[in-house]
């Protein structure tokens, strides 16, 4: 038995000391670095909420050696920011499906001390994920480990060794979050594409309600000035019952429709006005950056 | 059953609970060898007598032989002999990630086990430029001078601190530098770091800095790095700059750094 612990832990220390040579500290906030991935070459991620400044972001290396970083772009919706550095690591490997249950590791990197590691649990895992920033996970992984300052943007490995996600303290209150590999692809190319991560934006505020009818609907209470939604029309009261032909009841279903059209795109709202359901052509705008 | 079983409860029969003063709390320390040696922390040690409760309830007097609160280490003889001793094992090849247990009497609970892994080893902000076993394991005050063991039982460090939510240990191999050599030049002062440098809080009686003409109040302008570097530089005497009072001028004294009477 004493055995077997001591093989776990030769094999935990090994798993910690190759992930670690994926792992960076990021030096782009006051006080506490963070950690960030070599996901490719030339590129690091890490997570949005670590990064508190756009210039002196310096990273610190697998080898020691401190090195200047330039923010390509970053996505608060995900919490990814992703940073040029001139470096690599080596090659990630993808984990499959993790469950509920399966031992990770979240290892990080400081200037002081070099590779860090935590250990926990993966606690729960679902399908896709709205975050409470806007952004959608292609999974919800929630880990049951310590994040301390300085863990997130650190790996997330299964015991193999294989890359699960990067770690988020900001996600959820209750747990940290590891932000899945799937996720992290998608938003760096887009970002390595276009240097941001575009949203659909009608600029409209939405609260669901019930018509008499029992029918689901969102009214509307409030236009965003010059926003698609006021340039089509849209007006205080109106009750947003379907977009783009799906019916609505909550504001995540605007979203997801959003997010399966273009910027640009004409789509049709139905809206009930005074009793009355009326179609109104919306163009879909880009959601506003800035914070 | 997997488990820490056995290993745990190795551990837990070298795990004593150690009582100094009347009013101190509640530590943990750890049997040395089997003829009554126990280390324990500096800060859990401060008084000349303590009692130290063993495993099975045995409660004995303990003297303080050594005490060295740079390193937070103190050592500890009660009269006993066939004690069962902890196997010391080696700090310099302790790595991130790998499996570690901590037993001690948190909140005064005997025997009480945490697990979890070594997240770094490195120097810590603030507590001098030494290097500590950071581990990712839950620990509460009567921890501290407990051991935090490896997969196989083998004491790698002493847990002394809790900061930010990790265990905070002394490797075990500066403890046996400390049982070899004895404790490392200090001052004999507390100090609390301030914005222009360290404050003295006390000046313990017959440290080094009671012959000085140092006051409790005083400030160091000095970091906590820079000050150990200095004691530890082979000089018998130290000059040291200090200010007092508001007063911008920086004085000066002298510190005798002669090796310390230690009980024996």
């Amino acid at each position: 038995m004493a055995h077997e612990l001591a093989a776990l832990s030769a094999e935990l220390s090994s798993v910690t000391a190759r992930a670690g040579q994926s792992v960076v500290a990021v030096h782009a906030r006051p006080r506490f670095s963070s950690s960030g991935v070599l996901w490719a070459p030339g590129v690091v991620v890490t997570a949005e909420h670590t990064v508190r400044r756009e210039e002196d972001i310096t990273v610190t290396l697998p080898d020691g050696s401190a090195a200047a970083a330039s923010l390509a772009g970053s996505d608060a919706g995900t919490d990814i920011a992703v940073l040029k550095v001139e470096s690599k690591g080596p090659a990630l490997v993808i984990s499959g499906e993790p469950s509920p249950g399966d031992l990770a590791l979240t290892v990080g990197r400081s200037q002081d001390s070099g590779v860090n590691a935590t250990m926990g649990i993966v606690s729960a895992v679902s399908g896709s994920w709205r975050t409470w920033r806007g952004g959608r996970l292609d999974r919800y992984i929630r880990l049951d480990l310590t994040l301390y300052p300085g863990s997130s943007g650190g790996l997330v490995v299964n015991t193999e060794g294989e890359v699960i996600g990067i770690a988020t303290s900001a996600l959820s209150r209750i747990a940290g979050l590891a932000i899945p590999a799937a996720t992290i692809q998608r938003v760096l190319d887009e970002i390595l594409s276009s240097g941001h991560v575009a949203r659909g934006y009608l600029g409209l505020g939405l609260q669901p309600v019930e018509l008499p009818n029992h029918q689901k609907g969102l009214i509307v209470l409030s236009v965003g000035e010059n926003g698609p939604a006021a340039k089509a029309g849209f007006l205080l009261g109106d009750i947003l019952v379907s977009l783009d032909g799906s019916g609505v009841s909550d504001t995540d279903d605007i979203q997801r429709i959003l997010e399966a059209r273009a910027i640009g795109q004409s789509v049709e709202a139905v809206a009930v006005r005074g009793g009355e359901p009326r179609k109104i052509a919306v163009t879909i705008g880009e959601r506003p950056r800035g914070n | 059953m997997r488990g820490f079983g056995s290993v745990a409860e190795r551990l837990r029969r070298a795990t004593v609970q150690v009582v100094s003063g009347a009013q101190r709390g509640l530590g943990s320390g750890i049997v040395w060898d089997s003829g009554g040696l126990v280390l324990t922390n500096a800060h859990v040690a401060r008084h000349r007598e303590a009692q130290v409760q063993l495993w099975d309830g045995l409660r004995l007097p303990a003297r303080l032989v050594s005490i060295d609160p740079r390193r937070d280490i103190a050592a500890l003889r009660v009269a006993a002999a066939d004690l069962e001793p902890a196997s010391p094992g080696d700090s310099s090849v302790v790595k991130p990630g790998e499996l570690v247990i901590a037993v001690g009497s948190p909140l005064g609970f005997a025997g009480a086990l945490s697990t979890g892994v070594v997240h770094s080893v490195g120097p810590v902000p603030g507590m001098g430029g030494q290097r500590w076993i950071r581990a990712n394991v839950r620990l509460a005050p009567g921890n501290s001078g407990g051991p935090l063991a490896d997969a196989d039982g083998r004491v790698i460090g002493i847990n002394t601190a809790v900061m930010g939510g990790l265990g905070i240990a002394v490797p075990v191999n500066d403890a046996l530098a400390f049982l070899r050599r004895g404790p490392l030049p200090s001052l004999g002062v507390t100090l609390r770091p301030v914005s222009h440098g360290l404050m003295i809080l006390e000046i313990e009686a017959g440290g080094a800095a009671d012959g000085a003409s140092l006051r409790p109040g005083d400030v160091l302008p000095v970091s906590v790095e820079a000050l150990h570097q200095a004691l530890d530089s082979g000089r018998e005497t130290l000059r040291l700059p200090f200010l007092r009072g508001g007063n911008r001028r920086v004085r000066q004294t002298v510190v005798r750094l002669e090796a310390r009477a230690v009980a024996a």
